[in-house]
């Protein structure tokens, strides 16, 4: 797997994919998205942005608001969430459109990959149709025309003797098939944005690494953007370009992955590393690090910076002042401008 | 699927003999004497034991039932006691007014049952008021709520006959009643497959691709709601045909379920018999018809062993 630059721009595909029309502007641009289900807030003034032929790694644990934050810009969350922010894909305003509006054009802009394929999949509709149904609604295509399509799709995903495959319900494939049947989904109409929430974390670790090839592959092909969400930093260093870190609904620190890595500026991230590292390289019997205490419970907004409490560098200002996003590592020339996290610390300790 | 198929036929069939001989048992424990319901004014003796003799009442509970067994399979089920007809003769047509009432009464039960289930599901402001119909239908018995629509519909507004019999006319009470008594079951199953359907993970996929509502309703949601629904409608056919007594009685829809009843009455024995026979075998029949539908709609049954 090759390994591009930040930015992606330096990426030149083969094919943009998108029916002759080339991307415009970042694939997903987020400011401000916050996201809150009645009193409790998921998502607190996020901004994110993912350029085309980029993946951008969405790293938190459970509950951090990485999936309400990539549902709610691709706007796949529930009715009782309020979401609310700019959310911006291939330069257009999604979040200023109507349902309707939106609708019409989604397939087209935002591919979704769920986590649980075999729960994503309809029981009892073969999978061929449910890809082509996209063709049939978005492409104008007939009821021949989109089977054709789907066999086509499903030979994209590199899954073999597709026209067979297509004619399978989805308890009768293995969880990889079934994930491959979703990226197939997901890219039927090659949009420039793809959200993908933790697709290899129900599989097994050979199955995974296909995956994650596949995933690879498709995007040097189709220089789609894609927002990872995950909480395997294993994953993270394998796929990704860029990375986000949640903590409590807040990106506590995002920059490219090598910076993220090797200078991680957020204690927490720190700490995830650190969690990571032990697994690979520790002692065997030495306990493994652990992040002490646990986060703020939904709804509980502590004043402050939300990772005070289990945070070893804690000081008085940290209990007042919530810290704001700032660039961090500002040493001239770092190629990699754009490192920013949420600590008062970041700049004396690491 | 077809292996599935062959081992319920099978469970099926002994569980129709299980029936036949336990219902055979059951009317020879009964306290009664059939000699006398057929000659209540005879007061000798001899004619009672001529009678009996005729009928083949004085042999071992066993010989009669082998007896009765042997001329089941070659399909005769006997003679009526009181009307001197063969029992097949009687039931047919019995059989059909019942079908013909079973039928209007699922279809009728399914889509009232259907149409609050799917309203309280999509609507949240009429939910409380489906769940107080549901309620109250429930509570209400089969005969009060019979009764109700005969007196409002047949009297009081003079749109329904009041005569009973089994035309088009005298039909929409009965069905009605069976239906609006069945409906909650529906209402309720129809209304929580509707909401974990609506709330899955195949659902939001289907947003995800930028159908229409009505296109997923129709095409992702509906398939996965009419699977239990299949199922109950199975039951309920099968139930039904065996007799709906009750509403057979308030509005004398000339059915099974009333041939039954004054059979047991007149300790008709071979009649009450045949009308045992005809409602096992309609439930397992149905039950194993809905299986089949059930395979069809849900790929995933078809693999169950």
């Amino acid at each position: 797997m090759t390994r591009e630059g930040s930015g992606g721009s330096s990426l030149t595909a083969s094919t943009t994919g998108l029916a002759g029309e080339p991307p415009r502007g970042p694939a997903l641009e987020i400011s401000g998205l916050n996201v809150r289900y009645g009193s409790v807030r998921a998502v607190v003034d996020a901004s994110l942005k993912v350029e085309a032929g980029q993946v951008v790694a969405l790293i938190g644990e459970t509950g951090s608001g990485k999936t309400s934050l990539a549902l709610g810009a691709a706007r796949l969350l529930p009715r009782s969430a309020a979401v609310s922010g700019l959310v911006t894909i291939a330069g257009r305003d999604v979040s200023g459109m109507s349902a309707i509006e939106f609708r019409a054009i989604r397939a087209q802009l935002v591919g979704c990959i769920a986590q649980d394929a075999m729960a994503a999949l309809n029981p009892v509709v073969p999978v061929g149709r449910q890809v082509g149904e996209v063709f049939a609604v978005h492409a104008g295509m007939d009821r021949r025309q989109a089977a054709e399509a789907a066999v086509a799709a499903l030979a994209q995903v590199e899954i073999r003797r597709p026209d067979a495959v297509a004619r399978l319900y989805p308890h009768q494939l293995s969880g990889g098939m079934r994930q491959r049947v979703m990226i197939a989904m997901a890219i039927a109409l090659s949009p420039p944005l793809i959200v993908a929430d933790e697709p290899t974390t129900a599989l097994d670790v050979s199955t995974q690494a296909e995956i994650l090839g596949l995933v690879g592959d498709l995007r040097a092909r189709m220089r789609s953007g894609i927002l990872w969400i995950t909480h395997d930093m294993g994953v993270v260093a394998e796929l990704a370009d860029w990375a986000a870190v949640m903590y409590a609904g807040q990106i506590v620190e995002t920059g490219q992955v090598e910076q993220i890595f090797d200078a991680p500026a957020h204690p927490y991230t720190l700490g995830l590393l650190q969690t990571r590292r032990d697994l690979r390289s520790g002692p065997v019997g030495a306990p493994l690090f652990q992040i002490r205490g646990s986060p703020p419970a939904p709804g509980e907004e502590p004043a402050g910076c939300p990772f005070r409490p289990r945070c070893p560098r804690a000081t008085q200002v940290c209990a007042d002042v919530n810290p704001a996003l700032e660039p961090v590592g500002t040493t001239a020339g770092w190629p990699g401008a754009g490192h920013r996290a949420a600590c008062h610390h970041s700049g004396t300790w690491s | 699927m077809a292996r599935a198929l062959t081992r319920r036929l099978i469970f099926g069939l002994i569980a129709v003999i299980g029936v036949i001989t336990l219902a055979f048992v059951l009317e020879f424990v009964v306290p009664g004497d059939p000699a006398k319901a057929i000659a209540p004014r005879a007061n000798s003796s001899a004619v009672l034991a001529n009678i009996r003799a005729q009928l083949h009442l004085n042999q071992p509970l066993i010989v009669q039932f082998a007896d009765y067994f042997g001329n089941l399979l070659r399909g005769n089920l006997g003679t009526s006691y009181v009307q001197h007809q063969s029992v097949t003769s009687l039931i047919g047509p019995r059989l059909l007014t019942t079908g013909v009432l079973a039928l209007a009464g699922v279809i009728a039960e399914v889509l009232i049952g259907g149409a609050l289930g799917i309203l309280a599901t999509l609507y949240g402001r009429v939910r409380a008021l489906v769940g107080a119909i549901n309620l109250t239908l429930l509570a209400v018995p089969i005969f009060v709520l019979g009764l109700l629509l005969l007196l409002v519909f047949g009297f009081r507004l003079g749109i329904a006959p009041v005569t009973g019999g089994a035309g088009a006319a005298q039909l929409a009470l009965p069905a009605l009643t069976l239906g609006l008594i069945g409906a909650p079951w529906y209402a309720q199953i129809v209304a929580d497959q509707m909401q974990d359907s609506l709330a899955s993970s195949y659902v939001r996929t289907a947003v995800s691709k930028g159908l229409s509502d009505s296109y997923i309703l129709r095409r992702h949601v509906l398939r996965n709601v009419l699977s239990p629904a299949v199922t109950m409608i199975g039951l309920d056919l099968g139930s039904y045909l065996s007799g709906v007594v009750t509403v057979e009685v308030v509005f004398v829809w000339p059915g099974i379920g009333l041939l039954a009843v004054n059979a047991l009455h007149d300790l008709d024995r071979p009649i009450v018999m045949g009308t045992v026979i005809v409602g096992a075998v309609a439930v397992v029949f149905f039950n194993l018809v809905a299986d089949v539908a059930r395979m069809f709609i849900d790929p995933r049954t078809r693999e169950e062993v």
